[in-house]
């Protein structure tokens, strides 16, 4: 190390010098109840709210986009197409893992 | 003892105890890394920083290929979460100040000289605050949590070359820093 180098090492060593933090001992625990509690899937109260936001809004578009002059052929496309196509990734990325899984056992 | 890729492997299969296993064997090491990233001001905050990755971990493990070490992963996402969180702290007013744990582990030398100590270290404090994110949390990870080289470029996902010179450029540009601020390093 150069004589500069050291000085300013020096310096550091000495002004840096203060007692390390560490986790308080409960962390993990805490931390388990969480990722306990975040994969948990839905309670019944959940599923209902999630279900009636959907029904809501499926009803609330296809009457906007019937007022708008839309036969119903045209609004069920509309409605149906995107929940097929995120159905469909799902599985597809569902299969895809599957398999990965599988060929690196 | 288990690899780290077969606890993921376990973990992958929503198997609780592996995730456990994980987080017993990386919590310290992240809660390191974000304070370095973070500083002593805001250990609190590092804590929260350190919960919230392994939350992510825990929503993203099924995505992780292995194509890179497990570990490597997740002090990248620690970095990135710590530096993004420091953005927003920024102009929060610390919980510690800085100097106030200095003065804690300080001898007592006479009044003239700890003041002027005291300003010296106010002043490398603030320098150190202007150097580039990877610069401050290898000397913190250093010089305050006595880390090895080694440790610093495994946190840091960097070669070991790599931390020894982002500790020399680090202490070169505090140097010059310090002069220009008229303070010697005596």
């Amino acid at each position: 190390m150069e004589p500069r180098d050291a000085k300013i090492d020096r310096l550091l060593r000495r002004s840096m010098a203060a007692p390390v933090p560490s986790l308080p001992p409960d962390f993990e625990q805490r931390l388990m109840r969480e990722v306990r509690r975040s994969s948990e899937p839905l309670d019944r109260y959940g599923r209902i709210l999630l279900t009636g936001y959907g029904l809501i809004s499926v009803v609330t578009s296809a009457v906007v986009m019937r007022g708008q002059g839309l036969d119903w052929r045209a609004i069920a496309v509309m409605i149906l197409g995107p929940l097929a196509l995120v159905a469909i990734v799902t599985r597809a990325r569902r299969v895809a893992r599957t398999t990965m899984r599988h060929s690196a056992r | 003892m288990e690899s780290d890729s077969q606890l993921v492997a376990r973990a992958q299969r929503g198997d609780q105890p592996a995730f456990a296993e994980l987080v017993r064997r990386y919590s310290a090491p992240m809660f390191r890394l974000a304070v370095s990233i973070l500083g002593r001001e805001f250990i609190p905050e590092a804590e929260d920083v350190a919960q919230e990755v392994f939350l992510k971990v825990h929503r993203a493990i099924e995505s992780f290929r292995g194509e890179a070490e497990f570990s490597s992963w997740i002090y990248r996402i620690t970095f990135n979460q710590a530096v993004n969180l420091k953005a927003r702290v920024r102009f929060r007013s610390p919980h510690e100040d800085e100097t106030a744990l200095d003065r804690a582990v300080s001898p007592e030398p006479a009044p003239d000289r700890q003041f002027e100590t005291a300003q010296r270290d106010r002043a490398l404090a603030e320098c150190i605050r202007t150097l580039p994110e990877v610069y401050q949390s290898a000397l913190r990870l250093y010089y305050w949590m006595d880390a090895g080289v080694g440790e610093v470029a495994a946190l840091l996902g960097v070669p070991e070359n790599t931390a020894k010179s982002y500790l020399h450029r680090a202490r070169q540009l505090l140097h010059g820093m310090l002069t220009e601020r008229g303070y010697s390093c005596d």
